[in-house]
């Protein structure tokens, strides 16, 4: 798959930029994070990453 | 921590906002995921900063940036984070009021250095208040300033109580040049006018409503519109008058005299009064509905004589366009010494005196004569204000006299329960005295009071 520059592409390269911006930044966070927050915050990563990987897929098909 | 802060986060990216609670514990945090919500809570609320995303979702690409102008103009430092550091969206955010930038992705240290920048500048801003604007080193009046100008970009009405020339006419410009309204200040001193001529500058009229009224004038209210209003002297204002701008306060509709075309205005109430104002409430010169309308803050200003700290600042200050005054530490004494009934205003007037005639190191034998007939003149001074004077100037000292005396006779009517024997009695005048201003006044003079 080689896909064309587009709206869509600068739209999904906007989407994994600020995704990864905020997981970065709650990784960063878990290390001194008490175990209940730490557990919320990986909830949260995880919704993250799975809507990445929606939004993903959503461009390549 | 240093201070605690409001802070609103508008993001609609929930990880990132969970990110951003973390990074700002201690504050009193609020949040907003999209566009909608956000202009709601600016508008609903006095924050000190807020913390705007550009892209609030797929379906709102830079909404974020929608929000900026309505935050600068309530005086909220607005930052703005955003997953990418476009040259053309970052020129555009600050162009619309941001005031502070970052890419996401390291908010460990970014927000802390917004934080700092934030409180920096802010200290910066307050020093400079009270070093330029309102001359105050009194903590306790520092800080009614402070909380008055936290709530100035809301529409809570502020009531100004303090002692002729403490500066509260200073003061209400200070809260609307920081409320972000983009409409004019408007001031109107109550006291220099009797009913009539107070209805006409305040709703304006058309051309011949009355004798005199040759052309149209827009009135005080359509004139604030957009911007704030301030009532000074509130409390000679007669309980008629008020009852009329209450109703055009709470319906933000009037009518000028002569017309029954409805105009509209929607303005800021700041007032002001020198008189004790629960004595006006329990007299019934002040209506408790009106008082209610417009005592939403009140900020008492303390007179010179309890602020001390301030007299040399002053002197300072009212100076520093002058040639410079140099006191002895004698004079500096009796300077400090003197209690300033006529506060800054008496002050003032002393610089201006000074540094007309004075040479070399002032004695206090220099300024003796100045504060004996400063505190003599300002009881007398006590009696005009700018505004009167200024009405005297433009309708002649007969008409001022008769305004004068005219307010004297309604306010001892009201308090004395409309009896007109009492009323002759309190102000020591002859029942012509009293006759000639109730027709003045429009009065029904054949209606017995009660």
């Amino acid at each position: 798959m080689n896909p064309s520059p587009s709206p869509n592409l600068d739209t999904l390269i906007h989407a994994v930029n600020s995704k990864c911006a905020s997981l970065k930044s709650a990784a960063a966070l878990l290390k001194n994070a008490p175990s209940k927050e730490a557990q919320e915050l990986l909830g949260l990563m995880l919704e993250q990453v799975r809507a990445l990987a929606r939004e993903i897929e959503g461009f390549v098909k | 921590m240093e201070q605690k802060l409001s802070v609103l986060v508008v993001d609609d990216d929930p990880l990132a906002r969970k990110v951003m609670e973390n990074h700002l514990q201690g504050h009193q945090l609020d949040f907003a995921p999209d566009k909608a919500t956000a202009l709601s809570k600016l508008k609903g609320k006095n924050h000190d900063l807020c913390f705007i995303d550009l892209d609030l979702g797929k379906s709102q690409p830079l909404a974020g940036l929608d929000l900026i102008p309505l935050a600068a103009s309530k005086g909220i430092y607005s930052v703005v984070m955003s997953g990418h550091d476009s040259d053309p969206v970052v020129e555009k955010a600050y162009a619309l009021g941001c005031r502070d930038f970052y890419v996401k992705g390291h908010e460990g240290s970014d927000v802390q250095a917004v934080l700092s920048r934030f409180l920096s500048r802010n200290r910066m801003s307050r020093e400079r208040i009270f070093q330029d604007r309102f001359i105050t080193e009194d903590k306790e009046t520092q800080k009614s300033i402070e909380n008055a100008l936290h709530y100035a970009p809301s529409e809570l009405p502020i009531l100004i109580l303090g002692p002729s020339g403490t500066g509260k006419t200073d003061l209400a410009r200070l809260i609307h040049d920081h409320s972000g309204r983009l409409g004019e200040f408007i001031s109107i001193n109550c006291s220099a006018y009797n009913d009539e001529l107070l209805e006409a500058e305040l709703f304006g009229f058309r051309k011949g409503a009355f004798t005199g009224a040759d052309e149209d004038r827009k009135g005080k209210l359509l004139l604030a519109d957009g911007g704030t209003l301030f009532l000074d002297e509130i409390g000679s204002m007669s309980p008629a008058m008020q009852a009329k701008l209450l109703k055009a306060i709470e319906e933000r509709v009037f009518y000028p005299l002569g017309s029954d075309e409805p105009e509209r205005a929607s303005f800021r109430i700041i007032s002001a009064t020198l008189e004790n104002v629960q004595e006006l409430v329990e007299s019934k010169a002040l209506r408790f509905d009106f008082f209610q309308r417009v005592h939403g803050l009140t900020i008492r200003l303390k007179p010179l004589s309890q602020r001390k700290d301030d007299i040399l600042p002053l002197l300072s200050f009212f100076n520093r366009e002058k040639r410079r005054l140099v006191f002895s530490p004698r004079a500096r004494e009796a300077l400090l010494g003197h209690d300033w009934p006529g506060n800054v205003r008496e002050i003032r007037r002393v610089v201006d005196i000074l540094s007309a005639g004075t040479k070399g190191i002032i004695e206090p034998e220099a300024l003796q004569p100045l504060l004996k007939s400063a505190h003599g003149e300002t009881k007398a001074r006590d009696f005009t204000t700018d505004a009167q004077y200024r009405f005297a100037l433009g309708h002649g000292l007969n008409q001022a006299l008769n305004s004068f005396i005219d307010s004297l006779v309604q306010r001892s009517l009201i308090e004395n329960g409309n009896r007109r024997n009492k009323t002759v009695k309190a102000l020591q005048i002859s029942t012509r005295v009293l006759y000639d201003s109730m027709k003045r006044s429009g009065a029904n003079i054949r209606k017995r009071a009660p």
